[in-house]
């Protein structure tokens, strides 16, 4: 059982006329947080309610914890739905308790699971409240802990983010790395670049149902070419005759943004402002954020879609 | 299975914890208790008193009126005692009841006891001051109408402070004395629901004049009334029990009606609980929670469970309803021991041996289920379909009315439970449930008993089925329900 957690080849899924899921291919390692980004309308639902075989593709296989369908290991894999709604007149730590159960674990250790996650996660006084009494951000952290109850080996998390204040964020942020140090498989998506930042092994970028990047958060950045930001009252037009230099524009007075090669190092470009006198009073290297990745990307079609 | 036990469960808790279930539990017993007892209690009250005036221009009818009125207020508060104790037997041959309704004032027996801490129904008031009692019919109406119309009041008596003239009786001259009908008697009175005095005072009047004639002619009343109170005995005879014990008696009557009994039982839960079911659907769809049950369990696991549940609910609130009924058919013989037959006493015993002993219940069961099995799939898929209740009410619309037929039935089949609506309408399976459980005391053919069942069955399967794949598609999808076509095209597999 060494393979992946879960793989995805060539998987369609086509709601009559239009495409939700184009020949989308995908593999997760086990143990690793795996970022599913894209923008709104870009197949991210669809696709995980295949994964779990609420859906099924148009054509196409997925294969989950080395099953043919999520239904056969559904004891295994945890779920937190995009849109999220609990039982209002069941109590925080059953409706917890209910989910285990239905997840195949025998009614008292659910139970005491159930208090036990409540009390970890700082819900302990609300075990008995009615899910209606909690608050949104409430309702949704005692969601995600239904979710991951039964101590699953692939949790799939669709936006878990939303509707967080920064403080539950964090707590979210916690129980996922928890969940990864414990050698569990967790896949999440989102378009807040910085959670996937933070907490991603790796990640997929995907728009209009094809992926568009596969891979480590290192090589995303290294899909956009890398710019260092300086400032100067000299000309830095000698720049432009450095290899590693690609092109050098005005981003206003006295700032300029210097595009480099592939792989150039920004160190060289600093080398050659000395060299060449370019007196500079600000030199930012840093490196390309997953934002500035995801908009070179998905931009243009992202504002395609809303446009359509 | 264990999912589908897990689900139903939760289901099944979570409608025990609501208010419409205890409700439904607790409010069967109790309008079955206030069914039996308040009506003898409200004839035994009774409603306030109704005040009159008696004209009788002649003085022929007014001491026979007055006799006969008193004789049968007392007759009345008599019988309205007696019900709750046990009645007399009508034994074999039964001589007519004392105070039934056709009883003139010569037939009524011994003036009875009127009890005087009870109101009397009607107490006749003398004329009020300034109405002329020797005046002609006009003038007199036109005098008492301000009391007639309630404009004035009449002093107090006994029974009020300041009672209302509730009617005007005028009788006026020449009643009677021709042959044929003469003048009318004048009934002046605003309330035209109450015709308790009007009747008994036609009545009265009719029974008087009848005497009258009878006494010219030389006939003596007394013994017309002791004719006319002779009935030809009648003995029902059942072919179908057992030799020697062929009489048809109160536990067959019992045995014949109980089923209609049951069908409203079976009726009243499967609307009890279509609610409950459109609720938890809708709740489920319209918070998303049904995707993270979809990851656990398969769509038909969910509706399976769903059933179930439903099923343990309905199935709960009718052993809490079949347990008080016997538990007050019980206490009933335990308090009032069978003396006479066809007392109340003998036929909670007779209630309590029919249920104990027969097909009744076992067919019951397998009636209600399988009953259930259909309708509670429908509103299940009905409750998938939409987003909002009020989708869903709209829809359940027509499937209401297809469930009231079988409510227009029921007075129908017992009567004619081998005929041809009965045999009909057993064959739609929608309806076999209701319409067998009503034929099932005539001893229906086999082969409809075994035809039907066996068609309900297949008809189950083939809900369970359809429904199954339109719930699939259904429970996920948002926004307006899809149209008939579509669902075809979901059945269909497409």
């Amino acid at each position: 059982m060494d393979g992946p957690a879960l793989e995805l080849d060539r998987v369609t899924k086509r709601y009559g006329d239009f495409t939700a899921v184009d020949g989308l291919s995908l593999k997760v390692p086990r143990g690793c947080i795996y970022g599913f980004l894209g923008p709104n309308g870009a197949g991210k639902t669809t696709t995980l309610r295949m994964i779990l075989d609420i859906l099924r593709p148009t054509s196409g296989t997925i294969r989950v914890l080395g099953a043919e369908s999520a239904l056969e290991v559904r004891g295994r894999i945890g779920y937190l739905p995009e849109e999220k709604g609990l039982y209002k007149k069941m109590k925080a730590w059953s409706v917890i308790a209910y989910f285990a159960g239905l997840k195949g674990m025998p009614r008292l250790e659910a139970k005491r699971r159930a208090h036990e996650l409540l009390e970890r996660y700082g819900l302990k006084d609300f075990a008995e409240a009615r899910t209606e009494a909690l608050s949104k951000g409430m309702g949704q952290k005692v969601q995600v802990l239904a979710s991951i109850a039964h101590d699953p080996d692939l949790v799939i998390l669709d936006e878990p983010f939303s509707g967080l204040d920064p403080v539950n964020q964090g707590v979210l942020e916690e129980i996922v790395q928890d969940l990864r140090a414990r050698g569990r498989t967790v896949l999440f998506s989102t378009h807040v670049m910085q959670h996937a930042e933070r907490l991603c092994d790796r990640l997929v970028i995907i728009a209009r149902g094809r992926a568009l990047f596969d891979g480590t958060v290192p090589e995303a950045r290294r899909v956009v070419p890398r710019v260092v930001k300086i400032e100067t009252e000299d000309d830095p037009g000698p720049l432009r005759q450095l290899a590693a230099v690609a092109g050098l524009q005005s981003t206003g007075p006295s700032r300029w943004q210097v595009t480099l090669a592939e792989r150039a190092d920004p160190q060289d470009v600093l080398r050659a402002c000395f060299e060449r006198s370019i007196r500079l009073r600000a030199f930012d290297a840093a490196e390309p954020s997953l934002h500035d990745v995801f908009m070179a990307l998905v931009g243009p079609s992202a504002r395609e879609a809303t446009f359509r | 299975m264990r999912y589908i036990w897990r689900v139903g469960w939760r289901e099944f808790a979570e409608n025990a914890r609501t208010k419409g279930f205890w409700l439904g539990i607790l409010l069967f017993p109790i309008i079955l208790l206030v069914a039996s007892t308040v009506p003898a209690l409200l004839m035994a009250k009774g409603v306030s008193t109704r005040h009159f005036v008696l004209v009788d221009q002649d003085g022929a009818f007014a001491p026979a009126i007055r006799k006969a009125l008193a004789t049968r207020q007392a007759n009345d508060l008599e019988e309205a005692t007696r019900r709750m104790e046990p009645l007399p037997g009508p034994g074999g041959l039964a001589p007519r009841m004392p105070s039934t309704e056709t009883n003139g004032p010569s037939k009524a027996p011994g003036a009875g006891h009127p009890s005087t801490a009870r109101r009397p129904a009607w107490l006749e008031v003398p004329l009020p001051a300034g109405v002329d009692e020797k005046a002609d019919v006009p003038t007199l109406e036109s005098q008492l109408r301000p009391w007639l119309r309630g404009d004035r009041t009449l002093p107090p008596t006994t029974a009020s402070p300041a009672p209302k003239l509730f009617a005007a009786i005028i009788i006026p001259r020449g009643l009677g004395q021709t042959n044929g009908v003469g003048p009318a008697i004048r009934y002046w009175g605003d309330n035209q629901a109450d015709t308790s005095l009007r009747d008994a005072l036609q009545r009265v009047v009719t029974d008087e004049i009848q005497s009258r004639e009878y006494r010219a002619l030389g006939v003596d009343p007394a013994i017309v009334a002791k004719v006319e109170a002779r009935r030809a005995p009648v003995t029902e005879l059942d072919p179908r029990k057992a030799e020697g014990s062929e009489r048809v008696g109160m536990k067959d009557r019992i045995r014949q009606w109980a089923p209609s009994f049951f069908v409203y039982l079976l009726w009243v839960s499967i609307f009890a609980v279509s609610q409950m079911l459109l609720n938890s659907v809708i709740e489920e769809k319209s918070n998303r929670i049904i995707e993270v049950l979809l990851s656990s369990v398969t769509p038909h696991e969910l509706m399976l469970g769903k059933l179930l549940g439903v099923m343990m609910t309905g199935g709960v609130m009718m052993l809490a309803w079949m347990g008080s009924i016997f538990g007050m058919a019980l206490v009933a013989a335990i308090l009032m021991p069978p003396t006479a037959p066809g007392g109340p006493g003998n036929i909670a015993a007779d209630v309590t041996a029919l249920l104990g002993s027969s097909w009744l219940l076992p067919a019951f069961g397998a009636y209600f289920v399988l009953g259930y099995i259909a309708y509670a799939t429908v509103f299940l898929t009905v409750g998938s379909l939409c987003s909002t209740l009020k989708d869903a009410q709209n829809l359940m619309g027509p499937v209401m009315i297809v469930l009231m037929v079988p409510m227009f039935l029921m007075p129908f089949i017992p009567r004619d439970p081998n005929g041809p609506i009965a045999t009909v309408t057993s064959w739609i399976p929608i309806y076999t449930p209701f319409v067998m459980m009503n034929r099932i005391a005539a001893s229906p053919p086999w082969f409809d008993v075994v035809g039907t069942g066996a068609l309900l069955v297949a008809f189950d399967v083939f809900v369970l089925w359809a429904c199954g794949r339109i719930f699939r598609l259904a429970i996920l999808r948002t926004g307006q329900p899809p149209r008939l076509i579509e669902m075809l095209k979901w059945i269909k597999g497409s």
